[in-house]
């Protein structure tokens, strides 16, 4: 289930520019209508996902699918809440505050939250958390190399002192993602996991179904209103949504783009939109010819005619691409022009670049939906400006694996759903990054890059973080294409869970679903 | 007879000995190696290293083989490779798929159990209405319905029976430790498709050699005796052609522990052949080798189990030569 660390499902996070939330349930059961009704409470809500099989784990630190992921965030709290809209709100943590350097935080967390065996939560289970976030083959280790784990220390009951290794101005964005959710001091294998969630685990058997049921004492304000939620593991998209259509379940995650059209019309099931920051790209290696000039690289990115691939290729569940990542997320660039189709300027800069009548493969793999067809197109318009682009399909298996094909390619396709733009750069565009796809190395712009980060102030950090997504524009590597939505389906009589870009099924918010 | 056993099971023994090597060595031949398999995007140089060591990789293949075999024999399956990457440190594969197997194997045994009677049934229909409308019927819709793929057969019945007829529900889910029986309209659907992919053949055959024995003196001769027909079909002809009919028969039980894969996938059944679809999926090379395995030692089985059956029908087999 590795390759799925990006896949399409992945949610993302992040306070943003806010406003991305646009195509809200279209169906015509759009739940504003319903807004005023007060909610229900009792029953159980059954949920079906792409299964992981028996890579399923219910441990937060290991987990790396959709399915993970919906369990993790029905236990488990963060320590910051990201919202629908992408901005951030308080979770079990109260207050971030930096040092001068921003080099060392002090956190206040919330007084008022008990664990579902009754136990306070507190400093501790913080400190616990991070320890095990750090762990060898813990996925949360990206969001928590920055921290000198040793020196973490309680200054009292409720407030913790994080320490790092180098100035970081938005700590608080790297405990958002279900990585980073909290456990209680002491849990070691997640046989039976205490959380301080809206659910309380009773059941879990990987590959099949987990079952858990409502926390009375949630401190969240609200729900949960069901009783009990199950969460079902259904592979095949066609079984998942005839198990919806049946009433086996109540809500599916992921369905299939020409469903979703279908269904949107017949109107018999509620389809779930939302934008969000998922990235689909093709990608270039910087450093070979041609590509290592920069006007053809540039003529490509011009070639492509994004609205045409969004409609084809992922029948419109998207928005437009501009060639830098993270849409919706904080410090993203909106006042950058978007990119469009312009034939006649890609031709004379290929011409200038003696590159005219310029031959190249594109290196594609139907491992994300999506891919294929956008290949096939891009180089159905490629042809209007002369350029023939040739398309290899390389084995599902091997087009991520960095041992194999991935980081190999030099004009190939990926997916990224970026949890902020300073992950997405220091995993794709910083010196030494792992999943370095373009190539790109660059001293100044990794100077530029630890500058914006560790800035505290808004305003300057901006500033860099413009400087940076200008120069990736101009000359980065990455065409972006679109940021996908994510697509997913409800029953109709399910009530409150609404469409967040932050993540499949209304960001796998449960508590707030109820059964009409 | 002894003989004849002794020399049946030896060459089960050594098929299965042989399908263990290629299982193995179709897993040693994975592009990269298995760790970097399983890694996948995660196969950095040190993370495939690591979990090298962990499923002792970094021992000879020979060695390997023999100490998986051995362990296989004493019925431990390992641990699932993705949950060792994943940093678990136990992740026994039987604990994992018993539960699964059990209920494949009770989807199976009730499409067996419906599946003979019902072979013998139309076929020996179809040899005595040989060249009527009955034995059209039987035999031209037997050879279209074997004709589709099961996922096309599963998909036709969820379109007629659910979304036409809305009478049955076109998934079926177990929750996990349930009996499947406990809800048995969820099985009418895919159970129907596994016979639907499985009978023709041993329609066919019984119809073949029922209507062969049919023309035979002795059938004759006791028709002539003045025996009632129905006794005719059942005690003289049906019982003769039942001898070939029995290997094909044991071919449909082996087409079924492979049929039940796609049906389960279809139908989203809990079963062994979902948890080999998700295995090959997450590259879980251990889950998708014991699994495999596992299935070999099913249709070694019931091909021995096969060729005793037909020893027992046909008293001249019986005889040494």
């Amino acid at each position: 289930m590795t390759d799925d660390r990006r896949t399409i499902s992945r949610s993302t996070f992040l306070k943003g520019a806010g406003g991305s939330i646009a195509a809200l349930g279209l169906g015509p059961f759009a739940d504003n209508a319903l807004a005023a009704t007060r909610p229900k409470r009792g029953g159980q809500l059954r949920v079906g996902y792409v299964g992981g099989g028996t890579a399923e784990t219910i441990n937060p630190y290991l987990a790396v699918t959709p399915i993970d992921e919906g369990r993790v965030q029905s236990i488990f709290d963060p320590l910051v809440l990201l919202n629908a809209d992408l901005s951030l709100s308080p979770g079990l943590a109260l207050e971030w505050l930096p040092n001068k350097t921003a080099t060392e935080y002090e956190v206040k967390l919330r007084h008022d939250v008990t664990f579902h065996n009754g136990k306070p939560f507190g400093a501790a289970d913080v400190i616990h958390s991070i320890h095990l976030m750090a762990g060898k083959t813990s996925a949360a280790l990206p969001f928590v190399s920055n921290i000198n784990v040793r020196d973490l220390k309680a200054v009292n009951k409720t407030t913790v002192r994080i320490p790092l290794k180098r100035p970081d101005g938005n700590l608080m964005a790297n405990f958002v993602y279900y990585n980073t959710w909290i456990a209680q001091k002491g849990e070691k294998n997640f046989a039976h996991p205490i959380g301080t969630g809206p659910f309380k685990f009773q059941s879990f058997t990987p590959g099949q179904q987990s079952v858990f049921v409502r926390n009375p004492d949630y401190w969240g304000h609200g729900g949960p209103y069901v009783d009990s939620l199950k969460i079902v593991s259904i592979s095949d998209p066609t079984a998942r949504l005839n198990a919806l259509l049946s009433g086996q379940i109540d809500a599916m995650a992921q369905l299939d783009y020409a469903q979703a059209k279908a269904h949107q019309r017949i109107g018999d099931i509620k389809v779930l939109v939302a934008h969000a920051p998922q990235v689909l790209m093709f990608y270039i290696d910087t450093t070979k010819p041609p590509f290592n000039d920069n006007r053809v690289r540039l003529a490509m990115k011009l070639i492509a005619d994004r609205p045409t691939l969004i409609k084809d290729a992922i029948s419109g569940f998207g928005t437009v691409g501009n060639d830098i990542v993270g849409k919706g997320l904080p410090f993203y660039d909106d006042s950058i022009p978007q990119r469009t189709q312009d034939i006649d300027r890609a031709k004379s800069l290929l011409k200038a670049a003696g590159h005219q009548g310029l031959k190249v493969t594109l290196q594609t793999s139907d491992i994300v939906p999506g891919f294929v067809a956008s290949a096939t197109l891009l180089a159905q318009q490629a042809k209007a400006a002369g350029v023939t682009i040739h398309l290899q399909q390389v084995p599902a298996s091997s087009y991520f694996n960095p041992s194999l094909k991935y980081l190999k390619m030099l004009f190939a396709e990926t997916q990224w759903p970026p949890s902020s733009l300073k992950f997405f750069y220091l995993q794709a565009l910083a010196a030494n990054a792992p999943y370095n796809e373009t190539h790109w190395h660059s001293k100044s712009f990794n100077g530029l890059l630890f500058k914006a980060i560790g800035e505290k102030n808004h305003a300057k950090a901006q500033a860099y973080w413009n400087h940076i997504q200008k120069i990736q524009w101009e000359q980065g590597g990455y065409l972006s294409w679109t940021n996908a939505d994510f697509v997913d389906a409800l029953s109709k009589k399910i009530r409150g869970l609404k469409p967040s870009s932050a993540g499949i099924l209304g960001n796998h918010r449960f508590q707030d679903a109820w059964l009409s | 007879m002894l003989v004849f056993l002794a020399r049946r099971i030896a060459g089960a023994l050594a098929a299965l000995l042989a399908a263990s090597i290629l299982i193995f060595a179709a897993v040693e031949l994975l592009p990269g190696s298995p760790a970097s398999a399983v890694l996948g995007r995660d196969a950095t140089p040190a993370a495939v290293k690591v979990l090298t060591h962990r499923m002792q990789l970094d021992r000879p293949a020979s060695a390997r083989y023999l100490d998986w075999l051995k362990r296989f024999v004493h019925g431990d399956l390992g641990d699932s490779a993705v949950a060792l990457a994943q940093g678990e440190q136990h992740a026994p594969i039987w604990h994992l798929i018993s539960g699964p197997l059990k209920n494949s194997a009770i989807l199976a045994a009730i499409s067996a159990l419906l599946m003979i009677p019902l072979s013998l049934g139309l076929g020996a229909l179809a040899a005595v209405r040989a060249g009527k409308p009955t034995d059209h019927a039987i035999s031209i819709g037997s050879l279209v319905a074997i004709s589709l793929p099961e996922f096309v057969t599963g998909s036709l019945l969820v379109a007629i029976f659910f979304v036409g007829l809305h009478w049955l529900p076109p998934v079926a889910i177990v929750p996990p430790g349930a009996d499947p029986l406990g809800s048995p309209k969820q099985l009418i659907l895919p159970v129907t498709t596994l016979l639907f992919a499985s009978l023709a053949s041993g329609i066919r055959m019984v119809r073949a050699g029922t209507y062969e024995v049919l023309q035979t003196e002795f059938v004759q001769t006791a028709r002539l005796n003045g025996l009632a027909e129905r006794r005719v079909i059942l005690r003289y002809a049906l019982r003769n052609a039942l001898a070939p009919s029995v290997q094909v028969l044991a071919q449909n039980l082996q087409y079924l522990v492979g049929g039940v894969i796609v049906v389960e996938a279809v139908f989203a059944y809990p079963g062994i052949g979902s948890q080999l679809v998700l295995a090959v999926q997450n590259r879980d090379v251990t889950v998708v080798q014991s699994v495999a395995m596992l299935i070999a030692v099913v249709y070694v089985t019931i091909n021995l189990v096969a060729d005793l059956t037909v020893m027992l029908l046909v008293p001249k087999l019986r005889e040494p030569v």
